[in-house]
């Protein structure tokens, strides 16, 4: 009986550390609860299903992939100190939440530890080079969604615009002004900019200011999001105002194409349209099948792209999951084809060009206008 | 004039629904001391009946006075597990009592409802905006001023006519003599709770006419905007929490409109330095009392 045991605590220890050898750790950091729960909590929905799928499928070149995730409440301070634990559990890859603060408090344990870190789905490219060269980006970063949305505002014949940003966030007070650049660059002319408070929920002054400028804008752009977008929509449509509405990704969520009358018409640049059998719609069903719902917003399909990325990441390293190896191989992704589209890290100083989609509400339906994939040249600097 | 008008008409229906909010937080502190942090949760918890409700298909109207109802029994129940176990206890401890509360709902909201925001369909007829000439203004607003003024003279009536609400009214100047004189002060309390969750429940339904959603912390901001409306007029007093609210709302709905664009990153820190030298000349607040507790 002594000897079966001590047979099978060997054997055990056998499997524990080959486990250990064979195994790709990705730590994931995310706001399960608070504020950034609606982003990161999808996310993380997404990364899960694409574990289980590639590791049902033998994993990545025979090693299987480990997700340790943990709640960091959406809190800065507890990001910092999960980032911390998960240097010390050694994790090949990290995951930060989906804004920038809790970004640059976890990509600076990760850069200081040399692991590959991916932000979950913030999209201010400025991140990258706020905290070094570790640090990716996975969303489609703000200044290629908005040249995407200027190409549109072109195309459109639009060549008046206002902005309606909130300095509070990099995602609410840059992306329009990307925007601008573009737009301006163009001959477009940018007449107003109106500021708003993230949180303020009353946008009577804001579009009281808005009705009374003469001559009235082509369009309206803005990356507001929840629970300020659906508040301005409706105040603004409950004016009397019609002017055209631009939106960034943030806004690709139920809530919008709920907002009925209010939010017809709106166009917004998002990460990719479920449609005709592609990957996305694939992506959609399976999800439903493990979930029992349907995915609540992109977010989740992000989370798939990221996991994906990883893995073509670990490919590309030929085997060595050593940081440099891993970092060289993520910067050398060019047209990978995930489940959203196509995404390159080639050249992009770690924040990866992508396709972007643009769509439009139609009687609380999310309609496809196209897909833009910017011109690279015309693309404003970070 | 007329951007000042429209302004004015924006005051008032964001000062009016700031009003409701610190009146039921004035009402609860004036007959227990306490400071119900959880009290934007009733707003929320109306909100996601309201929510419940029309997605099994009740008429608007039917779904809205339900939602007032429940937001109303959640007060009370409320007072009932939470609040009545540390009845006279140090001030403190409620306070952290009603922050646990509070935390424990956006938890609870977050885990069986879901942390998205739950989009809530507005008829057509209060979404839209009255034209008068060249004026333009939308029935959200003039809904939130006429909701308020009718709660508020409702209020008035309750506790200058009725029996409950002049023992309340006793309650607020001092309580244990009103013991004294055989007036139950469960049943004070109660009512207190009870008029409170009803008009956070009208001011949540203000608040989502506005928003178009009700989420698991909805309740936060406005909460927070209602405590310095209190402590404006004067912990505990009524009418001072009524003034406080609409002097908060004009003053932000004003600073927005009128501040210079390069400042307006400021206006928060500006009306909370204004508020600060209200303080400066009334220190316990426009309609506080110096004997007040502190």
């Amino acid at each position: 009986m002594r000897k079966y045991l001590l047979a099978a605590g060997f054997s055990a220890m056998l499997a524990v550390s080959a486990a250990h050898a064979d195994t790709v750790k990705i730590g994931l950091l995310g706001g399960q609860t608070g504020g950034l729960a609606s982003l990161d909590q999808p996310l993380l929905h997404g990364a899960e299903l694409a574990v289980e799928e590639i590791n049902a499928k033998g994993g990545v070149d025979g090693k299987q992939l480990e997700l340790i995730s943990r709640d960091t409440r959406s809190d800065t301070g507890e990001t910092a100190v999960m980032a911390n634990e998960m240097v010390g559990l050694q994790v090949n890859f990290l995951v930060t939440p989906c804004d920038g603060d809790t970004t640059i408090a976890a990509g600076q344990a990760g850069q200081a530890a040399g692991i590959v870190t991916i932000s979950g789905c913030a999209s201010p490219p400025i991140l990258a080079g706020n905290v070094g060269d570790y640090l990716f980006l996975n969303a489609t970063p703000d200044n290629i969604q908005a040249t995407a949305l200027a190409e549109f505002a072109e195309k459109q014949g639009y060549k008046t615009a206002l902005t309606l940003i909130s300095p509070d966030s990099p995602y609410t007070d840059k992306l329009p002004q990307y925007f601008a650049t573009v737009f301006e660059k163009d001959g477009g002319k940018v007449v107003s900019t109106v500021t708003y408070k993230m949180g303020q929920q009353d946008f009577s002054v804001e579009v009281s200011k808005i009705r009374d400028i003469s001559p009235k804008p082509d369009v309206i752009v803005t990356s507001a999001f929840e629970p300020d977008f659906p508040a301005f929509i409706k105040q603004l449509r409950a004016a009397g105002v019609d002017i055209p509405v631009l939106g960034a990704d943030a806004i690709d969520t139920a809530t919008t194409f709920a907002l009925g009358a209010a939010a017809e018409g709106v166009v917004f640049a998002t990460h990719g349209f479920p449609e005709n059998g592609n990957r996305l719609e694939q992506f959609d069903k399976r999800y439903q099948a493990k979930f029992g719902s349907a995915p609540e917003s992109i977010f989740a399909a992000l989370g798939y792209d990221l996991i994906e990325i990883i893995a073509a990441t670990v490919k590309g390293a030929g085997g060595s999951l050593d940081g440099t190896a891993l970092q060289a191989s993520l910067n050398n992704i060019e047209n990978l084809e995930i489940t959203t589209g196509s995404i390159t890290y080639k050249g992009m100083n770690r924040v990866p060009n992508r396709q972007v989609a643009l769509v439009r509400v139609v009687d609380g339906k999310p309609q496809h206008v196209e897909d833009i994939i910017p011109d690279a040249s015309k693309i404003p600097a970070p | 004039m007329e951007f000042f008008l429209q302004q004015f008409i924006n005051a008032m229906a964001l000062g009016g629904t700031y009003a409701l909010i610190a009146i039921g937080l004035a009402m609860i502190f004036s007959v227990m001391n306490l400071i119900n942090f959880a009290h934007g949760e009733l707003m929320t918890i109306g909100g996601y009946v309201l929510f419940f409700l029309l997605v099994m298909g009740m008429p608007f109207g039917a779904a809205l006075l339900l939602s007032l109802v429940a937001a109303a029994l959640a007060a009370v129940a409320m007072e009932l597990v939470a609040f009545r176990p540390f009845r006279n206890a140090d001030i403190v401890t409620m306070l952290l009592t009603s922050f646990a509360v509070s935390s424990i709902l956006h938890v609870l909201f977050q885990n069986f409802i879901g942390v998205r925001p739950k989009a809530i369909a507005v008829p057509p007829a209060i979404s839209g905006a009255l034209t008068f000439g060249t004026f333009n203004v939308g029935v959200v607003p003039l809904i939130s001023i006429l909701a308020s003024v009718v709660s508020v003279v409702a209020l008035v009536l309750f506790l200058r006519t009725t029996h409950v609400g002049v023992a309340m009214r006793a309650a607020a100047q001092d309580f244990r003599t009103t013991q004294l004189m055989g007036i139950n002060a469960n049943a004070v309390i109660l009512a207190a709770f009870a008029i409170s969750g009803l008009l956070a429940g009208v001011a949540g339904a203000l608040w989502i006419f506005q928003r178009g959603a009700v989420d698991p912390v909805m309740g936060v901001m406005p909460l927070l905007k209602a405590f310095i409306a209190v402590v404006v007029g004067g912990l505990g007093s009524l009418p001072g929490a009524a003034v406080g609210g609409l002097l908060l709302g004009t003053l932000e709905v004003f600073l927005r409109a009128y501040l210079p664009e390069g400042l307006l990153p400021f206006r928060d820190a500006i009306s909370l330095s204004l508020v600060i030298g209200i303080f400066t000349f009334y220190p316990h607040g426009l309609f506080g009392d110096a004997d007040a507790v502190r």
